[in-house]
Parts: C-alpha cells; structure tokens; sequence
C-alpha cells in the first residue's frame, strides 16, 4: 500500500459528494464528460535525445509531461567462468536478470528517497521484469549482458498521480530503443558494429510495416466509484475514488493469431497494486444533524468530525471512503481492462500510432 | 486518444545543422553511441586559382594574410580532357595506389576530400601519412576541401543505405559541385572535374549523374607515357574478375574473426605477438609472446599461414605431438623454389615437391634422435593484427621470366626476390619486364589470399641497375628506412641567420652568454676518427693543488640550437641519429650544425655543456659539477697522431702531457669497470678502404684498436653515467636513460653446450661479473683469435639496450649489463643521437639553466621518442654493416684469395664460417663442396659433421678452416655476393 499519492485536492466535502455521486450514477457522468473508457488525447514523439539509445516524450492534457531516456552498457555478468572451450550457444542458455536494468524515477519537488517516488519506481519495474522476456533481451552471451539504465523524468510539476504518464512515455522509449549489432559470434567477447544505423531494436519491428512484434508493458491507472470502473482517472476524479488500482498489462508471448484468426493481440495481466488515493484524507462533510450553526445538540464538542467518523454515513454529505477494493469490483476492473477492444488493448493500438524512429 | 509526432525539423537553423551518429568502442570495452553536431557552412573555398567568388571568403592566417589557393588555374589536360583537369580521387584509389599519386610525372592538381581523407586514416596509417605529405608539398598541388563541413556538400544518409555508399555519394556529390561551381567562374577554359575511383558500381552511378568519372587504370592511359604507370595500379584492380575458388582449392587456413581472436587472447588460449622469420630458414619463424620465456616456433607455410616477417599476429599452440626442433638445415627460398612459374602457381599444392622432401629430412632427424627432450612448443599463426608491410627492395628472378615476355609491351607475372631473405618472393605483373631485369627495384605487397602461394605486389619504382654504389646504397636505405631526404625548407629556416659567419658573441652581456661560464683558458682538446667533422666531445685535464685532477668533458650544446618543438627538432626526433655509410654519412641535423657551428672544431670558440670531476690520482671522483660554458679547444687529434704523441717521449707540451693523465686516469677509470664486471665483447669490425678519387674499395682492414680510443670512451662512460644521475635525481618520472637488460640464461645455453662439449669450457652466465670472468677463461693457447670468436659469439646472446623513459621501469631494471652501470644514458653524441639532445635539455633544466619544456617533461611524449630511436638506432647500425658487407664484396671483386676461417655455426647440410680478415660470414653448402652432393652425417650432440662419397671431409664447430673467398655473381638471381669455397681443414 502506497503513501497518499499526491498533494490535497481543494475541493469542499459538498463538492467532493457532489462528484461521487455525479460518477456513482449508471452511466457515470464525469466531469469533463468522458465515457468511463475514455482516454484523454495526449501529444507523444520519440528519438528526442540523440544521445541515449532510445527516449520518448508524452504530454498529456492536463498539462503534465514526462520524457524517459534509455541508456545502455556492455557488463560482465557475475559469477559465469571464465572459459571459451565450449563456444557453442544454446538457445535455452538465454537468460536475464533483473539487476540488469536500472531504473529511476524523478518527480521535480520530491526528494529521491522520497516513498511515493520510490514506491513508482518501484511499481513501473515491477511491470517490466514480472514476465523474464524483457530481461533476456539484454543477454549478448554467457559472459556479457547489456545494462540497461532507464531514466525516467516527469518535467511538469505532478498534477496529478503521474504513474500512467511515466509507463507509456518508458513503453515509448523502449521500442524506440536500440543496441549496437553485435558482430562477435558464440561466447567470444562482444564486438559491435560502429555503425548506428546498422543498430536493431530491442523490441525488434516487422520489416515491411515497422511494427514492433513485441511491446513492452503498461501500467494503467483505473478507479472504482460504487460500481462504477473509470479509467484514466482526472485529478478530480481521483479524489472521489474508493479504490484506485495500478494495473499492469503485457502482452502474452505468443500472439493469438493462430486460433484467434484475424488481428487482435493475447493480453496478460502482469501485475495488480492497489493505490492509496486521495480521497482518503479528504474532510468529511457534516450532516446538519449535527452541524451546531444549525443548532444542533453537544455543540461544545470540539472535534466533530472525529465523532462524525463513527456515525452512519448521511445520503449526500461527504465522508472518505474507508476499507480496501471489493472482490467483485477487483474482477470486473481486470476483466474490463484485459477484454478484447478493451482499455488496454484501445492505449495499445493507439501507442503503436507513435511514428517511432 | 491521438498521438501525434512533433519533430525537430521546425528548428529555422536546421539546414546548417546536422549530426553524426556512431558506435564507438572503448579500449575498456565499454560501447557507446556517440552524437556529434556537424555545423555547416558555406565559406569553404574550393582553392582554384580560377575562382573569384572563393577568393574573396578566403580564410587568412595569423598575421591577416589570405592563405594562398591550391589548384592551378591551369592545369594539365589529357587526351579526354584537352581543357585540363582536377581530379577528385576516392578512397580506394588512394588505398590502391599511392605511389602513383607520389609520381612526379603526373597527378597534380587533386582534390582530396575530407570523407576520403577520414576513411583512409581509418583504413591505413601509413598511407595517410604518405596522403598528408603530399598536401603539403607545394608543387604538388594536393588540396584538403572539406566537403563535409560545407552545407552543398554534406549529404545526409539514406535509409537503408550502407556507409561505404553514402560516402561514395558524398564524393559524387562534392564532384558534381565542383563541376557546376567552376562552370559559374569566367574562366575561358573551365577544367574538367574527373573523379577517380575503381569501384564500378561507384562509375556507373556518376556516369548516370552525367559526371566525368574514369578507373585508374583508363586515366593512366589517357596520360602520356602512362604505360609505365601502369604498372603501378596492384592487381586488386581487377578484383571481381579473378574466378571464384571453391573452398577446397584455398591453400591456407581462414584467418580467425577479430573478436575471436581477441577472446582467445585475454583468455589465455592464444597469443599476440611479433612474427619474426629465421634468417636461416624461410619455413621457420619463431614468435615471443608474453605468456612464455622461450619463443614458440612455427614451422612450415600452413603455419606461417600468410603471415611475414614483422606482422603482429595471433598464434596457437598446437598440440604436443607436433612439437619439433628447430631446424638443423638451410633453407633457401630462393634455391627450393626456383623454378616455379609465377603464372601457374594456383595448380599445385600449398607445399611444393622440393619443400616436401627438405621436410621428410627434417622427419627423419628429429625421429633418429634418442634424446627426446629437445623438442620445442610450436605453434600455428590463426590471424593477424596488424600487416607490417612496407615497401621492400628487391630484384625480378630470371627464372620465373617467360622467353616471350623478354620483348614486347605485353603484361607479365614475375617473382620479385626481396633483397631480405625473410620476405618471401613477392608475385608481381609488370609491362616492362625486359626494362627491369637486372635492377634494383622497389615493390610493395598489396595482398595475400588464401588462394595464393606467394603475395602478390606491384612495382612502385627502380633504383637503377644492380651493384651500382648509388642503386645499393639507396636500397640500404629504404630498407633500414632511413630518412635520406634532404631536410625541408622548413627545418633549414630553424637554422641561425648567420650562417657559417656565426660565431660565439665577444660581449659577456650577450644572452647567449647568460650563466655561462668562460672556459676558454683552459687546455681542451679532441680526439676523433681520422677526418672526423661533427666533433661531438672534447677533454682536458689539469692539477690542481691538492694533488688532485681536474679533469672536463665538453660536448657541443646543440640544445642551443636546437629548441624543443620547432621543425628542425621534429625532423631530428624523427631521424633519431646520424647514420654511417662507408662513403656516406647521413644527418640527423643540417649540416651547418652538425659540422660547423655545433661542432667543437679546434681554434675557434664554441658553445658547449661541460661535465667537470675533481678526480683523485687513483680516478675516485671528489666531486663534479655541469655547467654550460664556451670553450676554444686547442686541437683536434685523430686517434693515431694522439697515440703517437703520447708514445714519444719528447713530446712534453701541455697538451700532450694532459692527455697523458688522463690515459692514466682512463686506465684506472677501466679497472674499476672491469672489476665491477664490465664485459668487452666483440663483434667484427672492418675498414673498408676507398681510392681517394674514384672512391671505389680497394682493400678492407680490421679496425686497429688503440689505447686512444679507450681514452675517449672511457670519459665519455663516465659522462654519461654522472649525467645519468644528475638527471635522475631531478626527474624521477621522466629521465632519459638507456638501459641493458640481463639476458635470460636460456639465450646462453646453446653457446654454453657447445663449449662444454667442443672445448670442455664451462661459461657462467649468472651475472655479468660471472660471464666476464668466464669469458676471460675462453682461450685456446694455439688459437688467439678463439677467444675473439667466442665474445663475439656471447654478444649475440645478448639483449639490445634501450633507451627508456625511467618513470617505466623500477630503479633495479634501469642496470646496464654490459656495462655493470647501476644507471646509463647518453649525453656525449647530442650532434649524432637524439636521445643526447634529450638528455642535454634535462640536465640543463636540472642544473636550472632553462627551465623545464614541456616536451622533455611528458612522460607519454618521452616514450614514443624513445620508442621510435630505439627503432632508429637499430636500423643504422645494420644499414652500417649492411654497407660495409656490400663494399667488402666489392672490394673483393675479381679477386680470390685464401684466408682462415671459423666455423661458428653448423647445419645438416652446411656451415657457417667467419672470416676474421673481412670481418664476414658465410654459409658454405655441402652441395658446394663436390659434384654429386657427398652424403653426410651430422651429430648434433658433438656438432661434428661428416661427409663421404664425392668428398670426404670432416669438420666441427669452433675449427678453424681454410677457405678460397671469392665474389659470384648467381646466375639465377643476378646478385652478387661472397662465396666461400672449403679448401682444407686445420
């Protein structure tokens, strides 16, 4: 469980139970007037550091913006012995490990060991290493791997919880990525190709379209009011929700094609986190019950709300939401997320749109 | 949701603004993608005289003075191109044929391209440089136009496109602007901008774009006499035309990948090092990797594998039962090949018939051998790092040249003979066989393929007919690459203004006087080889008062004259020492210093740096001092009239009497080295005599050695031993010294066997003392020479010393051997050697008379000047011997005479004598000795070789023989050498 995610929403309890109730209702009606499922538009480039071997640039509509930078060095791996008799490599030999890939995340404002950041690096690396594929595309050969440092960097000040922004900038940059072509065969130090152009992608793109075949995952953000699933939560959306969830999404490693038939890709859920959203530190509004400015009893109380706490919950005024995501609402999410057209495979599709490269 | 890409392309400066995007690899194996912005402009000029538009953006020095343009507004035409020319050459005509662009009949007017430029550097170093002299000469007219700096000529890379392509389109690109910027000039005749190139592909796509474009080859032809030329474009040329070979028909194993390579190397599975061929042997080479103290031998082409001698290669070593000896017999290439036919080599194997059966003999010998001990690792060479080739001097085989192309225009394969016996035959194509027969000429080797025995070259040029003194003498040179140039305008301009006119200013107050000291009262003298002008040192002695000596070297003080980093000191580090001839000598610096102003010539004053003892009468040093001073010495001996005033005693001038202290003090200076384990070794030393008007050999004699002589040397040592420590002291990290590593005791093993053996004389080799003493004991009392022949033959096991830079080595390393120094540099020679000059600029900053130049301070900068004098140093004492061996070989021609010999080395089917007189050696062959070859026995435990048959003889190592040393001249080669015929043994 994470640490309250963001800075205090200023929104009184009447406006905060208005919102609930306004996105409680079926169809939901939000704020800007979004479908549930719909995403905001957002504005995206890749390649824009020359420097990195891959990097990418997401602005999204409320104004937040994050670009990731991918850097990559020849290591050692540890532990293998030294040795060229057997050069010979075996596909099964493949392997990765997560110490290979570095990551870090910089919220501007925010201490580096600060919790929340820590707790957004940590769940964005979650994402990329749960499944071992991403990893063993960074081993050259059974002495050397590449490292591979990603650099993630939100350069807005965080409006608003920016773990979606920050996945699909990293997915960006991650099929924009490229490693010099090896030139050295087996088990023989690694020796490359000194020109750029020549250099394949980490995720490797079909020839003809310039697809990727493989993409790296996403972690969205989706939230729950009443029944209602609402995906790319605004900020003020997000202080109404009774559960937020950070769902992570890859694609499975083989692609439907064969007995699907058609297009359509194999999503796999990857990883689920609940996240602690602000409406839990919201104030409670108080029911004129008790309110004493309408002359109720015990007005020398000097700390109602922490009665107020106790008391049932009043039709229309504004109490935080107290207890964890109901099992029912948890399924529907992730079933809503991973359905075929869904969310997931919607932010996908419109990722691959990206002119990568 | 829309996503949409912004690019950079908004940017307004972007057109002038590009970038380069590479891998890069770190020699720590680090690998990095590497930006760079390329910012573009349009103020490049194209350099013609012709262009007025360029002219008035041209950029100007220093000083504000327009750099002046390069190609003529003139330039010469050809047969296609009557209104004259520039040429834009590519890549690979200047890979492919340099020398023709060094030719002076030809080729003016050429515009190099910076990409071409870039890509040469990568592709070779020594052709670069060669490219990069030639746009500095002046009349040659080479022009550097950086068409990647220049917004009409930058061309960005397409998709898809390789890099080789986008930088052959660049040089499209930066012909296609020539060609269209000059058409805008007014000139009348607008010369014709031709590129070169030999990629076809590269043609046929500027033909499209409607350029002028031709191959090499089409272009000679167009010149007039380009027939010559012609030969000078390497057979690659017509690379795509040689028909594919199946892999079965390559002769040599592939070559492993560079990473490979590399792995095996850090791993420890192979080894890197320096190929050298045995002088002996062409089938043998043996190579010194780090990993062993003995060097591993590799035997026979398969595993030579391509590589010649000099290459940094990559060796393995083969497994056990492989392991031979080294070989016992001569190989000649010349003799066991010699009637191949270059044209039709492909059809036979990789080891010819002859070579098949000088191997079954090497078989049977190691397997009729009851000690198996002696079997030595061997190794095969699996790659190469680095070629070393250069251009090597050498002669067409007779043999190998077909009747019909004796006349005729028509183009023919040869085998080039290089004149180093560890070069292999060089196959060559040539038009003018007939024209070269018989002469010297240079070849370079463009290629070895799988598919060929022999590397295949091509003619570079001819130094005139065999055994003329100017051809041989040239040939020396080049091949101990010695710089024989003259000196450039540029380092003549370094020189004083004054000329022969300079003379030590007479006003104290002058600079040049500044913290000198005036030494001009006292008694200094030189003594020098007869007609000795670079008169590097000078002494004097005188008593002082306590009954002590003072005594004073004085060597010339070129540091003043030679200040660190101009052009001359340039060339001189580059030329690293004077190199002697028999009847030449060539500088390391103008001769205006070297024999005038530097040179501590008698009776006038001169600058010098002075090293002043206070010795004892037992030679104990009291203490010494430096300084630099000016000097006037009274005379200049030869070393034969010092000995003969020293001799007699009538002669009792202060000159002469100084001399005779110090020859005592020289005397107890000896004793002392001696005592500390000096060696004097030996090597053979003659004088060629030349008839003073036509300068032809008329007799050679052994170098008389005089007590003189050991005078001088003895000062000079302990010149340089004092300087050594002062500079030490003053630079730990950074001193010039010269060193001389312990030889590894195995070097001595074979000579210590034979000795035990042959003479039943132990030699001790623990220490240089030990090896002295044991020397000293090496007598035969009926043989005086044996013992002369025996140093001679220690001094071959040695080590050769170096200069070092002592910030490299620990202080215990620094020793020189044969010395017994605990520390040595040079200090006495600065006018002959550049390690002197060197060591002269450390001394006087140490004494804190300048202060310290950057240059003698950089350790990295140090290093490469001691690296490359090492290098020099070397290649003139063999071009010295090499001199002196060919004019002995004159002097004896016609002529035949009876004289002793030594056999110092001995084969299966031959031995090497020595022939103390002429100071050569020489392999006598038993196939010499009678007709038919007699059959012999050689038993390498006794180094007794025994013939019977045709003749009978039995001779051994260390017996002295008598030989009938007459000159030939070998049919089949066309060279002439020394031949020595067995006549009896003693």
């Amino acid at each position: 469980m994470a640490t309250t995610t963001s800075q205090q929403v200023l929104l009184c309890p009447a406006e905060l139970a208005y919102l609930h109730s306004s996105l409680s209702l079926t169809p939901p009606i939000r704020p800007d007037g979004r479908t549930p499922t719909h995403f905001r538009p957002l504005v995206a480039e890749t390649d824009i550091l020359p420097g990195t071997n891959g990097s990418a640039r997401i602005c999204f509509a409320d104004g937040t913006e994050a670009i990731v930078g991918v850097k990559a060095e020849v290591e050692k791996t540890r532990g293998v012995e030294e040795g060229v008799e057997e050069s010979e490599v075996r596909e099964d030999e493949k392997e990765g490990r997560s110490e290979w890939v570095e990551l870090t995340v910089e919220i501007p404002g925010v201490r580096d060991d600060d919790g929340g950041t820590a707790f957004l690096s940590a769940m964005l690396g979650e994402a990329l290493l749960s499944d071992g594929g991403f990893v063993k595309r960074l081993w050259i050969n059974r002495r050397w791997h590449w490292k591979l440092y990603l650099d993630i960097l939100l350069i807005s000040p965080p409006l608003s919880y920016p773990l979606p922004l920050l996945s699909l900038t990293t997915h960006l940059a991650l099929l924009a990525t490229r490693l010099p072509r090896l030139k050295s065969e087996g088990v023989e130090d690694p020796f490359f190709d000194d020109d750029w152009a020549a250099a394949p992608y980490l995720y490797p793109r079909d020839k003809k379209s310039g697809k990727a075949l493989a993409r790296p995952p996403v972690t969205l953000l989706v939230m729950a009011v009443g029944r209602n699933i609402i995906f790319d939560p605004a900020k003020e959306e997000l202080a109404v929700a009774d559960v937020a969830l950070a769902v992570s999404v890859g694609e499975a490693a083989e692609t439907g094609d064969n007995d699907m038939g058609g297009k359509g890709r194999k999503l796999r859920l990857l990883s689920v986190r609940t996240i602690d959203p602000p409406s839990r530190v919201t104030p409670p509004g108080v029911p004129n019950a008790t309110n004493a400015a309408y002359g109720a009893a015990g007005t020398t109380q000097k700390q109602p709300e922490a009665r107020m706490a106790e008391a049932e919950a009043v039709e229309g005024v504004w109490r935080a939401p107290r207890g964890g995501a109901k099992p029912l609402v948890m399924a529907a999410l992730v079933q809503k997320t991973l359905e075929r057209g869904g969310v997931a495979d919607e932010v996908l599709d419109a990722l691959e749109g990206v002119d990568l490269g | 949701m829309a996503s949409i890409k912004r690019s950079l392309d908004s940017d307004p400066l972007q057109a002038s603004i590009s970038s380069k995007v590479y891998v890069r690899s770190t020699k720590s194996g680090k690998v990095q993608k590497i930006v760079r912005e390329v910012y573009l402009r349009q103020d490049i000029p194209c350099s013609s005289k012709l262009c007025r538009t360029c002219q008035k953006m041209a950029p100007t020095d220093s000083a504000g003075r327009p750099i002046p343009f390069v190609l003529s507004e003139a330039p010469a035409g050809t047969s296609v191109y009557p209104n004259g020319h520039y040429l834009v050459p590519d890549t690979n005509a200047f890979l492919s044929a340099m020398d023709l662009f060094e030719q002076s009949s030809a080729f003016y007017d050429v515009v190099v391209l910076q990409i071409v430029l870039e890509e040469l550097r990568n592709r070779s170093l020594p052709l670069y440089n060669r490219l990069i002299g030639l746009t500095k000469s002046e009349d040659k007219r080479f022009y550097v136009f950086f068409n990647e700096f220049r917004l009409e000529t930058y061309i960005n890379r397409l998709e898809g496109e390789s890099v080789n392509d986008r930088n052959d389109r660049a040089v499209r690109q930066a012909v296609a602007w020539y060609s269209e910027h000059l058409a805008r000039t007014s000139a009348g005749k607008v010369p014709t901008v031709v590129m070169l190139s030999n990629d076809r592909e590269n043609l046929k796509k500027a033909k499209k774009q409607g350029l002028a474009a031709c191959s090499l080859a089409e272009y000679v032809r167009q010149l007039k006499d380009g027939e010559h030329l012609l030969d000078m474009i390497p057979e690659t040329e017509d690379g795509d035309m040689i028909k594919e070979k199946k892999p079965n028909e390559f002769l040599y194993p592939e070559y492993f990948s560079m990473s490979k390579m590399m792995t095996g190397v850090k791993g420890g599975v192979l080894h890197q090092g320096t190929f050298n061929v045995s002088p002996y042997n062409y089938l043998e080479g043996s190579i010194r990797v780090p990993a062993f103290p003995k060097s591993l031998l590799i035997l026979g082409r398969e595993n030579i594998n391509r590589a010649v001698d000099g290459d940094l290669v990559v060796v393995e070593v083969l497994p056990k039962d492989q392991w031979k000896e080294p070989s016992t017999q001569v190989i000649e290439e010349e003799a066991v090949t010699k009637d191949e036919n270059p044209d039709t080599e492909e059809a036979g194997g990789l080891v010819t018939e002859r070579e098949r059966k000088a191997l079954q003999e090497e078989v049977k010998r190691t397997h009729s051998k009851t000690t198996e001990g002696h079997a030595q690792p061997t190794a095969k060479v699996v790659g190469v790092i680095k070629r070393n080739w250069r251009q090597y001097v050498g002669h067409i085989d007779q043999t190998s040249v077909s009747q019909s192309a004796q006349q005729g225009r028509k183009q023919d394969t040869v085998f080039v003979i290089p004149m180093d016996k560890k070069i292999p035959k060089i196959r060559l194509r040539t038009r003018q066989v007939a024209e070269l027969i018989g002469k010297r000429i240079l070849v370079t080797i463009d290629a070895w393929d799988r598919g060929s025995r022999h590397p295949t070259g091509h003619f570079v040029r001819s130094l005139g007919e065999l055994e003329t003194k100017a051809a041989e003498t040239e040939a020396l040179l080049l091949e101990y690459d010695v710089q024989y140039r003259p000196f450039p305008k540029t380092v003549l301009d370094c020189l004083p203004k004054e000329g022969h006119d300079w003379k030590v200013p007479a006003s104290m107050d002058d600079p040049g006087w500044r913290d000198r000291e005036d030494l001009r009262h006292l008694g200094i003298c030189s003594i020098d080889p007869i007609g000795c002008q670079d008169i590097d040192d000078a002494l004097h002695a005188r008593p002082l008062p306590s009954g002590n000596y003072e005594v004073g070297v004085h060597i010339a003080d070129v540091s003043h004259f030679v200040r660190p980093n101009n052009a001359m000191d340039m060339e001189a580090s580059i030329r690293g020492t004077t190199v002697y001839l028999v009847d030449k000598r060539i500088d390391m610096l103008p001769m205006l210093l070297g024999t005038d102003l530097c040179s501590l010539k008698p009776y006038v004053e001169r600058y010098a740096f002075s090293v002043l003892w206070e010795l004892t009468p037992d030679a104990d040093i009291v203490n010494m001092r430096f300084t630099k001073s000016v000097i006037k010495s009274r005379e200049a001996f030869s070393y034969e009239q010092a000995q003969l005033k020293v001799d007699d005693a009538s002669q009792q001038d202060d000159l002469i009497k100084s001399i005779r202290v110090l020859m005592a003090l020289s005397k107890k200076l000896k004793q002392k080295r001696m005592d500390a384990g000096a060696l004097s070794l030996s090597s053979p030393e003659v004088k060629v005599q030349m008839e003073s008007e036509t300068s032809d050999p008329i007799d050679v004699k052994t170098k008389q050695h005089l007590d003189t002589m050991s005078l001088v040397e003895e000062f000079m040592l302990l010149a340089n031993v004092s300087v050594a420590r002062k500079i030490y002291e003053a630079f730990p990290q950074t001193a010039l010294l010269r060193r001389h590593g312990a030889p590894p005791k195995t070097n001595f093993d074979e000579l210590a066997n034979q000795l035990r053996v042959k003479k039943g004389l132990e030699l001790s080799v623990e220490s240089s003392r030990a090896l002295a003493d044991s020397l000293d004991t090496c007598v035969d009392p009926k043989e005086p020479f044996f013992n002369t022949l025996i140093r001679i033959m220690a001094t071959r096991c040695m080590m050769a010393a170096e200069y070092f830079c002592s910030g490299t080595q620990a202080y215990p390393e620094f020793r020189h051997y044969g010395l017994a120094s605990e520390i040595y540099t040079h200090f006495t020679s600065p006018i002959r050697r550049y390690a002197d000059l060197v060591a002269h600029r450390q001394l006087a900053a140490a004494i804190e008379y300048e202060a310290v130049h950057p240059s003698v301070r950089s350790r990295g900068r140090l290093e490469a000047v001691c690296k490359n004098i090492n290098v020099r140093h070397r290649n003139a004492q063999l071009a010295g011997r090499a001199s002196i061996a060919f004019y002995v070989g004159q002097a004896l021609r016609g002529k035949a005479t009876q004289e002793d010999g030594f056999i110092m080395k001995i084969f299966s089917n031959g031995f090497v004598v020595l022939v103390p007189r002429f100071g050569i050696e020489s392999l006598v062959r038993l196939r010499d000795l009678a007709e038919p070859e007699p059959t012999a026995e050689y038993d390498a435990e006794t180094y007794t070789l025994t013939t019977s048959g045709s003749r009978e003889i039995k001779v051994e190592l260390f017996q002295k023989v008598k030989v009938l040393v007459t000159d030939q001249k070998d049919e089949t080669t066309g060279k002439r050498g020394v031949k020595m015929e067995f006549v009896k043994a003693y």
